[in-house]
């Protein structure tokens, strides 16, 4: 063995810990909300059997029922190694055990709730797990302290973690909810191709039955005023009863409003029926959207005690984002609105587009299928 | 349901761009658990241990551990619990080995016994922290020169940071000692990598009619597999790693370079059949699910989702010890070739071996950004490594990186 060790060395140092296995991890998730704390730990059987011998049977297989006989062992010996303080220190009670698979294996499950002396300020850890048996042990941690998510790699020189109890300032969470909003206008394609098909036609004007250039810009920037503006207090309208919790509605109903909505504004450029009246389109749709927005804003997780901020953060960067296509948009189309490629190709034969795609959305929404792939 | 998905995808990634979070490594392999769950029944298995209770190894370990107990500042028995442990983690490729090693070696921080130095030199090495680990054999030959373990480990890191007038001289040192094997293996590839193929050919060849034990002769054939493909002898080179093989013994490192050469040879089926039962070795799995994607055969998808899950596992508690492995998995089984580059150019900053140089190359050319192979040919020019293949693509990805200055 050992003259194989050497030179195999010539080897192996380039290949490193190659395989099968991992090194030690745990996993610890930690949710401290004032000064009540829920949490899970998830601890390699293996790791457990290395520190206290699960095995009882000497079979070299874990079963469950050894685990569970050691039960109250093993979560004697795993919160002896860890320390939570919030004003003193705050002790952790299991509350379940059970287990789960990960890369490496299967892990017990421990979870556990705790209270704590104070309700604010900064969160302490310790951790000491396993340092002592396995140098390369890790704890994987993360920590959510009053609704903002910290993470750490735990290294036996970094057993001792102090996080930061202050919520995050107000600006900078009206700053990240103005982020996610812009974000999500860009992304939400059934919402930019919603408002596109509204603004398609600003630039010409219906006369006798056909299109005809506007005269000047100016009138094109009225009529985008009327249906943004109107748009964007619809949305606004129900966006804040859905996240308020006053409405809430079936997300396959939603997402299929929002998909017939895009077909309706889509044809209405190819067989014109509201004409002067788009705004209104984009009021009675915009209601729908806010719903849209609303789920997002729920997956995104809003905090409490700002949900006024929040809500104004988000709008206020669902409008920003609308400007900037805006603004992008109108001068170019302004430009082209003279020529037959804008009126039949883009008007005309973009809209078709825009229809037929929202058309595939709307029955893969509405029946919950997957007609293309994406 | 499919929009809402499709939208927290997007917010990842946004969560990534904007670094709202510090590791979206760790989150994610913090969220990848599936549920827990509570088993059924008492008699179901919820693990199989590597060492049974009743075997050798397990019993061997245990009594290793007692002793050390009862003398807890006794450094030979640390030295042969560490022994133990290090031989285990290279024979299974277990890192918890290693793991367990460095507790019991940190139990001495103060040590001036040279073998104990010398452990902790590999465990750190094992790592890749190769400054500290080169200290901790420069402190164990310091406190015995007849130390023959530090000088081979000094010769193995200075053949992978590619400075070959050090690694020289680590094999001197073994040649003075009279250690003729490990010389030899020390010198043979010191002279593969330096631009003379086929003295380091010779030497290993002669080396390998000194090697007694099976153990040495699988190693030495290994090498001289991967020297005769440098050479552009590949009949040569198949009866080398054929020779190895039929010692009959499992070597996750063997079947990781006859694997690179069948695949190499265009031979994907032959890999299937030899690493099918080896899924657990992450090096083997890249190498099977490699095979089987070229065959589309219908375990490629599987195998290639094991790997993306280590790899986030890896990453989640800091490990970068994978990346020439993950830059491989990313060129060629995802075909993402921008972080395939940026992988290979991070692990190429820390490890200089042929194989390092070759998997820049072929990122940097799948990725059109020659300029970044320029550490490769730098390489390729003041060491005079000969293998056709690297100097192929040293010369394309030189000839693509003149184009485009000149466009």
């Amino acid at each position: 063995m050992r003259w194989r060790r050497l030179l195999v060395c010539f080897w192996l140092v380039l290949c490193g810990p190659v395989l099968a296995h991992k090194a030690s991890d745990s996993y610890l998730v930690i949710d401290v909300q004032g000064a009540q704390v829920s949490g899970q730990w998830d601890i390699a059987l293996r790791d457990i059997d290395f520190a206290l011998g699960l095995d009882t049977d000497g079979n070299g297989e874990i079963t469950w029922g050894e685990l569970r006989a050691r039960h109250d062992a093993v979560a004697a010996w795993a919160f002896n190694a860890l320390t939570l303080e919030r004003g003193g220190a705050c002790p952790l009670q299991v509350t379940q055990h059970q287990v789960d698979e990960h890369t490496d294996g299967t892990y017990a499950v421990l979870k556990f709730v705790a209270t704590c002396p104070a309700s604010s300020g900064d969160v302490a850890l310790d951790y000491r797990l396993l340092f002592d048996l396995d140098g390369l042990h890790r704890g994987l941690l993360r920590l959510d302290i009053d609704g903002l998510t910290h993470s750490s790699v735990i290294a036996p020189d970094s057993r001792r973690q102090t996080f930061s109890g202050e919520s995050v300032s107000r600006w900078t969470q009206l700053q990240q909810f103005m982020e996610q909003g812009v974000w999500h206008i860009w992304i939400g394609f059934d919402h930019i191709l919603f408002l596109l098909s509204l603004l398609l036609p600003v630039v010409l004007v219906r006369v006798n039955g056909a299109w005809r250039g506007v005269d000047r810009m100016g009138e094109s920037v009225r009529e985008v005023l009327w249906v943004v503006t109107s748009f964007t207090v619809a949305h606004s309208i129900t966006l804040s009863l859905a996240a308020m919790g006053f409405i809430s509605l079936p997300s396959r109903l939603v997402e299929s409003a929002i998909a017939l909505s895009v077909v309706v504004a889509a044809f209405n450029n190819i067989v014109p029926m509201f004409n002067r009246l788009r705004w209104l389109v984009a009021f009675g749709f915009g209601l729908i959207h806010g719903f849209g927005f609303a789920s997002v804003l729920a997956e995104l997780g809003l905090p409490q005690d700002a949900l006024v901020l929040s809500l104004v953060g988000f709008n206020l960067g669902v409008e920003a984002g609308q400007l900037a296509i805006v603004v992008a948009l109108l001068p170019v189309i302004y430009w082209l609105r003279n020529t037959a490629f804008y009126r039949r190709g883009i008007l005309v034969g973009g809209s078709l587009l825009i229809m037929l795609l929202a058309l595939v959305w709307l029955a893969e929404r509405a029946f919950d299928t997957k007609l293309v792939s994406t | 349901m499919y929009c809402n998905t499709q939208r927290l995808l997007w917010r990842n990634l946004l969560t990534q761009c904007r670094g709202f979070c510090v590791l979206t490594g760790l989150i994610l392999a913090l969220n990848v658990q599936a549920a827990p769950r509570t088993p059924a029944s008492d008699t179901e298995v919820l693990e199989k241990l590597p060492t049974r209770a009743g075997d050798n190894t397990a019993r061997e370990l245990s009594s290793l551990r007692a002793a050390l107990v009862q003398a807890p500042t006794d450094e030979v028995r640390a030295i042969e619990l560490v022994t133990r442990y290090f031989d285990l983690a290279m024979a299974r490729g277990d890192p918890r080995y290693i793991g367990y090693a460095d507790a019991v070696v940190q139990r001495f921080p103060a040590t001036r016994s040279a073998p104990l130095l010398t452990l902790r030199g590999m465990l750190r090495q094992y790592r890749h922290d190769f400054a500290s680990a080169l200290k901790d054999f420069d402190a164990a030959l310091k406190q015995d020169p007849s130390q023959a373990d530090a000088y081979a480990w000094r010769g193995a890191i200075f053949l992978v940071k590619a400075d070959y007038a050090a690694a020289q001289q680590a094999c001197d040192g073994l040649q003075r000692l009279g250690r003729d094997v490990l010389a030899g293996g020390c010198l043979g590839l010191t002279q593969a990598y330096s631009g003379q193929l086929d003295a380091g050919y010779k030497t290993l060849q002669k080396t390998l009619d000194q090697a007694g034990f099976p153990d040495n002769q699988l190693w030495l054939l290994t090498r001289l597999g991967e020297v005769a493909a440098w050479r552009g002898e590949p009949a040569q080179a198949e009866v080398h790693y054929r020779a190895a093989l039929a010692l009959g013994r499992d070597d996750v490192y063997l079947l990781a370079a006859w694997a690179d050469f069948l695949l190499d040879a265009g031979q994907p089926a032959e890999v299937v059949k030899w690493l099918q039962s080896w899924e657990s070795a992450d090096g083997l799995l890249l190498r099977l699910a490699e095979a089987e994607t070229t065959l589309q055969l219908p375990d490629a998808a599987r195998h290639r989702q094991m790997l993306a899950d280590r790899f986030v596992a890896a990453r989640a508690r800091g490990d970068t010890t994978h990346r020439a492995e993950e830059a491989r998995f990313e060129l060629r089984l995802r075909q993402d070739t921008k972080t395939a580059l940026r992988l290979a150019a991070e692990n190429y900053a820390v490890q200089r071996e042929p194989r390092d140089a070759r998997i820049l190359l072929e990122a940097a050319l799948a990725a059109q950004d020659t300029a970044s192979a320029q550490p490769v040919r730098d390489w390729l020019r003041s060491s005079g490594f000969e293998d056709t293949r690297t100097r192929r693509l040293g010369q394309t990805s030189a000839n693509s990186t003149k184009t485009g200055s000149t466009r």
